[in-house]
């Protein structure tokens, strides 16, 4: 590596986020069906809401391949972060973890985690957003994957693709809105793995949905 | 430690087989869930499918498990949540043999077979619960109801009462390992003063080996030495209770124990090899015991033996209820159960024979010295009355001179209508057919009772082989039972003269209703009173207690009566259908068992149940305890040519 290459900051690519960058060259053929998808669901717990300054606490994922969620290929990191966040701690009650791992180690981790698979969250882009911050100083500007949000998923499937958002009522499409309208039992810790976990369960619920309304294509659910 | 695995094992871990792992295999297994959410509609499986790689456990929603039959689908299981199903992959990895229906939005946990595999092999608990056939649309060709027991409890609540765990597990008896023990040429005082220092109740008299020789006890101290006035000085090999009963620690309290109420022991003494040929290693006595649990047999026992008063003996007898419902609650072994029970009623008898005979004894001078017999019949005679429910009874004595015949027969008659009396009022109903002590017709001496059973043998008409039923199972309560015994010899003396009684017998066992109708629904009653009920004593217990008489009868084997000792001893007698008698006994204490809790729970006879207030896994249980039934009728069927004489 060529030493003026490091001191353009940010712009080098580390070998990982090359390798992440290539698995994503390839597009996901739109008739593929939802059945043969790759989804990663995510969630983190964050030390605030500005995704400028806010760093990466906790990350909980999990995947769903097949429409079966598999448990097996649930993670769950602590990223490290110099910024400490008491107002996040407060509310997460996210105490202070043993096994945290560096946050070049998280990076690498992560990307090699989620692939090409589609990224799937509720109002997922403040998480990828925040991520992205983690992943800058690896040379990652941009995350190529599709993404999903389930809170925006959910609207559509109840008031098609056309439906006005600022007639809305945003707070019925929060994820403990939603998991008591499609009866699944909250988890009474908000964890970045709990909440991912609950989004999963959300999302297969909205997949037979989507299945029911003729939306059985990648292309389709990505509409 | 990764939260979604802790959600998916903390769900898991609320219902059986997962209940049963550890927290580290639960881990494991939670690890590998794969969840899918499957619409109303959906189907998960389908019947004659090749087995998945995985079994699956319902989350939330409903699935009917089906099987299409040529008329059409029939739905054979209903699950909800935490059922566990289309386990054929985990066992024989066959196809499916029904299909699963989802008929409410379900959310399916499926757990991979390799890893189950695993934990089966190491975790018996888990291999049992499948062995048993609890998982829902299993089908066992061959249930093993032994399994099927010892499964069931497993699944009792715990109830928190630690005093009776002490007779599930061994390892919980109090033994006393530091024996106080002297010499028999030690004197009397000299063991007093030993046991006064060591503040105990006894002292063990041994040879220089260690070898037990004698017992003395506090009361000892009282009645032989103190009361008699006999010298301190003297041995204690004098007054010391010899032989001694002695037993093994080995056996497992439930004999220890139940040798400790036969013999109305207050302490047993343990040796090396159970027997008093080698040294003493232990100790157990009563007091040990009536501290750790209220209604203990001992308590019971002892107090019934210390009182004639009737009032007394029925509030007695009501606790002894109390102790069963523990007992059957907490999967207490069923032949210490029975025995127990059995001890506690054939107390009450006595107590009441006793009752009798001094109230009679002024107007019946002599004829306390006429040998004679309280015979229990039927269920009590076979030892397996756990409730109180119709007394079936008999007096049998010896025979008198002519002249004094008649004045017998008054004096025993009323000396059974004494005992009945008592019996009524501790709380047992009386028998509806009048088979009791205080019918003329059932107080005979001993040459008309072999009378009535050779006529019952010679003539088995459908009358007589209902009194066969009842009256074969006859065992010697209290008494001259070597009139019992002499009867025994001249029933089968009578039998081997006429081979063709048993075969009328064989018929009549086969004739007791079916349980399950064709579609293996159980068979309830279709009017009356128990409309809609199962009858489990006509339809279940009924056809393995006359299956176990008969054979009994044909093996000639005596002084055994229990129904499920009866198969016991078969089993040992014809080993190439060993399995089968083990699994028919194991089968009748289920029974026995589940009849007792329903009659506790009702207060009444538990002689019908309602199946659909059955548990999913009792009707398993239950449906699992037939499958005998109809082995056995087949092998009877050939053995006492049945299909000759049908026609």
């Amino acid at each position: 590596m060529n030493w003026w290459e490091f001191w353009k900051s940010g712009k080098a690519k580390t070998d990982f986020v090359q390798s992440y960058l290539e698995v994503n060259a390839q597009p996901i053929p739109g008739i593929r069906s939802i059945d043969q998808l790759i989804f990663t669901i995510l969630d983190t717990e964050t030390t605030g809401l500005d995704p400028a300054k806010d760093r990466v606490l906790s990350f909980g994922a999990l995947r769903i391949q097949h429409g079966k969620i598999l448990i097996n290929q649930s993670v769950e990191w602590y990223p490290e972060s110099e910024i400490s966040g008491k107002n996040t701690v407060a509310i997460h009650e996210l105490v202070e973890i043993q096994n945290r791992i560096t946050t070049d180690d998280f990076a690498r981790k992560f990307l090699g985690y989620i692939g090409s698979s589609i990224l799937v969250g509720h109002h997922v882009g403040f998480d990828l957003e925040i991520l992205k911050n983690c992943l800058k100083p690896f040379g990652l500007s941009y995350f190529p994957n599709p993404v999903i949000d389930t809170f925006y998923l959910a609207i559509r499937l109840e008031h098609g693709p056309q439906a006005d958002l600022s007639r809305i009522k945003r707070e019925n499409y929060s994820l403990d809105a939603l998991c008591k309208k499609y009866e699944i039992e909250p988890d009474d810790r908000h964890t970045a793995s709990g909440d991912a976990f609950l989004t999963a369960l959300l999302f297969i619920k909205l997949l037979k949905i989507a299945r029911q309304k003729g939306i059985i294509t990648y292309e389709a659910l990505l509409r | 430690m990764n939260v979604i695995v802790n959600r998916v094992a903390e769900f898991l871990k609320r219902f059986p087989p997962f209940s049963f792992l550890d927290k580290e295999d639960l881990q494991t297994v939670a690890q590998q869930v794969e969840i899918q959410y499957l619409e109303k509609g959906e189907t998960l499986f389908t019947q004659g499918e090749p087995a998945r790689p995985s079994f699956f456990v319902l989350k939330e929603g409903t699935i009917h498990l089906v099987e299409s039959t040529a008329k059409g689908d029939e739905i054979r299981e209903i699950c909800d949540e935490g059922d566990v199903f289309g386990v054929l992959a985990l066992l024989g990895k066959r196809p499916y043999l029904l299909t699963s229906k989802v008929t409410e939005n379900s959310l399916v946990y499926a757990i991979p077979v390799d890893v189950f595999e695993k934990i089966l092999e190491k975790n018996s608990r888990v291999a049992l619960f499948f062995a048993a056939g609890f998982a829902a649309g299993q089908v066992v060709v061959r249930q093993d109801l032994s399994q099927g027991q010892k499964a069931r409890g497993e699944f009792k609540k715990p109830t928190g009462d630690h005093s009776l765990m002490i007779f599930s597990d061994q390892y919980e008896v109090k033994v006393s390992e530091k024996v106080l023990t002297c010499g028999p040429n030690d004197s009397i005082q000299t063991a007093a003063k030993l046991m006064s220092t060591a503040q105990v109740s006894s002292i063990i008299i041994c040879d220089y080996s260690n070898f037990p020789l004698g017992i003395l006890t506090d009361k000892d101290l009282r009645t032989r030495v103190l009361a008699l006035g006999i010298s301190p000085d003297l041995p204690v090999s004098q007054v010391m209770t010899q032989p001694v009963i002695t037993r093994k620690k080995s056996d497992g309290f439930g004999n220890l124990y139940l040798t400790m109420i036969r013999n109305r022991l207050h302490h047993l003494v343990l040796t090396e090899d159970g027997t008093d040929r080698s040294p003493v290693c232990g100790l157990i006595s009563d007091h040990d015991i009536f501290l750790s649990m209220g209604n203990s047999p001992a308590v019971l026992i002892h107090a019934l033996m210390n009182t004639l008063d009737v009032g007394e003996m029925r509030k007695i007898r009501d606790r002894a209820e109390q102790m069963l419902r523990y007992y059957l609650e907490n999967e207490v072994s069923m032949e210490f159960v029975a025995s127990v029970m059995t001890e506690i009623n054939d107390v009450i008898i006595t107590q009441a024979l006793e009752i009798g005979k001094n109230n009679l004894a002024s107007d019946f001078p002599g004829m306390n010295q006429v040998p004679f017999c309280f015979l229990s019949l039927g269920s009590e005679g076979r030892e397996e009355q756990l409730l109180r429910t119709d007394l079936d009874n008999a007096i049998l004595y010896a025979d008198t001179s002519e002249s004094q015949s008649e004045r017998a027969k008054e004096y025993f008659l009323k000396l059974g209508e004494q005992v009945i009396e008592v019996l009524l009022a501790c709380g047992f109903d009386p028998c509806p057919a009048k088979m009791m002590a205080n019918n003329p017709e059932w107080v005979q001496p001993l040459s008309i009772w072999k009378e009535y059973f050779s006529e019952w043998i010679m003539r088995p008409t459908p009358e007589a082989l209902l009194k066969s039923s009842i009256f074969f199972d006859f065992r010697p309560v209290k008494g001259n039972s070597s009139l019992a015994e002499e009867l025994t010899r001249h029933i089968y003396e009578e039998i081997r003269k006429k081979k063709a009684f048993l075969s009328f017998m064989g018929q009549n066992a086969l004739q007791n209703p079916p349980p399950l109708g064709f579609f293996k629904d159980f068979m309830v009653e279709k009017t009356g009173e128990h409309k809609d009920h199962f009858d489990i004593k006509a339809r279940a217990m009924m056809p393995l207690t006359d299956l176990a008489r008969l054979l009994t009868l044909s093996h000639e084997m005596v002084g055994i009566n229990n129904t499920f000792k009866r198969f016991e001893k078969l089993a040992e007698i014809e080993p190439n259908y060993a399995d089968l008698f083990q699994q028919a006994g194991k089968a009748y204490e289920i029974l026995m068992r589940m009849r007792a809790l329903e009659g506790i729970e009702h207060q009444n006879s538990g002689r019908y149940l309602n199946p659909k207030s059955l548990g999913k896994i009792q009707r398993q249980l239950l449906k699992n305890t037939f499958s005998p039934i109809s082995e056995l009728q087949e092998i009877i069927q050939i053995r006492f040519q049945l299909d000759y004489f049908r026609r």
